[in-house]
């Protein structure tokens, strides 16, 4: 199974239409990969669906970069008891 | 300090004051008054509130407009009593306190008194001047009680530790009366019924003439008679006030800019504003409302703008709701069938009616070019994006509509942000009794909400 880090950087390019390849852990979503405020809304809704959880709008929209969303999906992922790889 | 104190009390005057008149538009003209009779109001039973949400979400049913006033200030006039107490929902019961001046959802006003129980979907039509006799109880087709008459003796054996209680002793114990009472059923039956509900309360208010400014030229077609512009209401210049097929009524301090026409029967409420609009027959705009575009046989709650063009036909539009230019709802089938409502998602009612809008909860906001379904279901505190196509035909409360489908959007606390700012445009404070309702609404509609979203994720991801 892949990483939590790929997963999103999966769906990230997916709802942002960009190569996988080009996202960084230290990628902000709005400055660096020009996510505008509906796509921040698809992506939340899009990590929930991949990872089959339910996030808290505002805590999950103040996150600002990908490694901050790969910690915060590992910590809502372990508090829901849903089990990842990596 | 104590200017601050003096200032404070000064305005909860003036609010008092201002709760009693808002009551009291029909009482002054009706006959004097019974004191020992009271009226207690009474709407708490949810699978009858459902059928009037998304508006009942923040108000008891009798708050709801048909014609020119509520359905509560017609009870009240009719029945003729000016000792009103109600019981509502528990979790609205404090903002409804900031709102009236009845004395709400309090067990010691079922005693001491002869008693008028009324559920406020009754008719008022239906109902006659209360007057003292004998104990007897109404109920409709499921058993429910409509009406109780109780006196004071009577009262005195029910069980007073819940206003539940209290009803269903007195259904079993009292007299039944083989009366029917009619009642309002749903949303759209306020609807449906308003231009003759606007032409019944024009008679009975009995205003007519121009206490305000109308300003040439203009044109009054109909008769005179029919149309009324109260004090510091504005009629600009270049206006059609159509008074030909039912009255017009302008309340205090209506503004009305030039090339609006306005056709009867209609009523526009205190401090609103119509912009250049069409404004068709058999509209009630409450008041603080900005209108324009085209408008037809409409109810708007207050508070509320609809500023720019686009149409709103049967439809019926809370507080704080602003429609964005071009929001067109559509109130009429392509086939000319009659019109189903999702109120709960899942299933369909059928209106009976061939023309039946939108029905949109309080603070619901939407984009430009929002396309709203024949019949449509829009929840309370909603945000809504266009999508070039209409709409689904339920959108839950708390939805934000993007992209085509229901997401969790930017949360709750992002519309309490935004309702804080519209109400402070007003003059209104958002208060912590109000978050603590719109708290209650959201858990209340979590279940629709959830199942939407979790589609909509499906939907996205394909």
């Amino acid at each position: 199974m892949a990483t939590i880090e790929e997963r999103i950087k999966q769906v990230t390019a997916r709802v942002l239409k960009i190569d996988p390849s080009e996202i960084r852990p230290e990628h902000s979503f709005a400055v660096d990969l020009g996510a505008e405020s509906v796509q921040s809304i698809e992506l939340v809704a899009m990590f929930e669906k991949e990872f089959g959880i339910e996030m808290e709008e505002d805590a999950a929209l103040s996150v600002e970069t990908v490694g901050g969303a790969v910690d915060f999906i590992r910590n809502v992922c372990k508090m829901q008891g849903v089990k990842t790889e990596g | 300090m104590g200017e601050t104190v003096v200032t404070k009390i000064d305005k909860e005057e003036r609010r008092t004051v201002e709760v009693r008149e808002k009551h009291s538009n029909f009482v002054e003209r009706s006959e004097p008054k019974e004191s020992n009779m009271r009226l207690i109001l009474i709407d708490r039973t949810e699978s009858l509130r459902a059928n009037f949400y998304p508006l009942a979400y923040s108000r008891p049913i009798w708050e709801l407009r048909c014609g020119i006033t509520s359905l509560a200030e017609k009870l009240v006039a009719r029945l003729g009593l000016s000792d009103v107490a109600c019981f509502v929902p528990d979790y609205m019961a404090a903002v409804y306190r900031q709102k009236t001046a009845w004395v709400v959802n309090d067990l010691s006003k079922l005693s001491g008194d002869d008693l008028i129980l009324l559920d406020g979907r009754v008719k008022a039509e239906g109902l006659d001047k209360a007057v003292k006799g004998p104990s007897e109880i109404v109920l409709d087709g499921e058993g429910n009680v409509l009406y109780a008459r109780i006196d004071r003796a009577s009262a005195a054996k029910l069980p007073c530790d819940s206003i539940e209680a209290f009803v269903s002793s007195a259904a079993a114990t009292l007299t039944k009366s083989q009366r029917i009472l009619a009642t309002w059923n749903y949303t759209w039956d306020l609807v449906l019924a308003n231009p003759g509900q606007i032409t019944k309360d024009f008679a009975i208010m009995g205003h007519d003439g121009i206490e305000g400014t109308v300003e040439q030229p203009n044109a009054v077609r109909g008769n005179r008679s029919d149309v009324f512009v109260a004090r510091g209401a504005l009629v600009h210049p270049m206006v059609v006030i159509d008074a030909e097929q039912g009255p017009v009524y302008l309340d205090e301090g209506v503004q009305v800019h030039p090339f609006t026409r306005i056709e009867g029967p209609c009523y526009i409420g205190k401090k609103s504003i119509l912009l250049g609009a069409k404004c068709r027959e058999g509209n009630s705009i409450g008041p603080m409302c900005r209108i324009g575009g085209e408008v037809e046989e409409s109810i708007v709650q207050g508070y509320s703008n609809k500023y720019h063009d686009g149409f709103l036909g049967h439809a019926y539009v809370g507080e704080w709701v602003n429609l964005g230019a071009l929001t067109t709802n559509s109130d009429l089938k392509n086939d000319y069938t009659t019109v189903s409502v999702m109120l709960d998602g899942k299933k369909s009612i059928d209106t009976g009616s061939t023309k039946v809008g939108s029905l949109i909860g309080d603070h619901t906001k939407t984009s430009v070019g929002v396309f709203l379904n024949t019949g449509a279901f829009v929840g309370a505190m909603a945000i809504l994006m266009a999508t070039g196509k209409p709409l689904p035909k339920h959108i839950p409360s708390f939805a934000w509509f993007v992209e085509g489908v229901v997401t969790k959007g930017f949360g709750r606390a992002s519309v309490y942000q935004t309702a804080r700012m519209a109400m402070s445009r007003r003059g209104c404070q958002w208060t912590d009794a109000d978050q603590a309702l719109w708290d209650a609404v959201f858990e209340l509609t979590a279940p629709a909400r959830n199942e939407a979203v979790r589609r909509g994720r499906i939907a996205m991801a394909k």
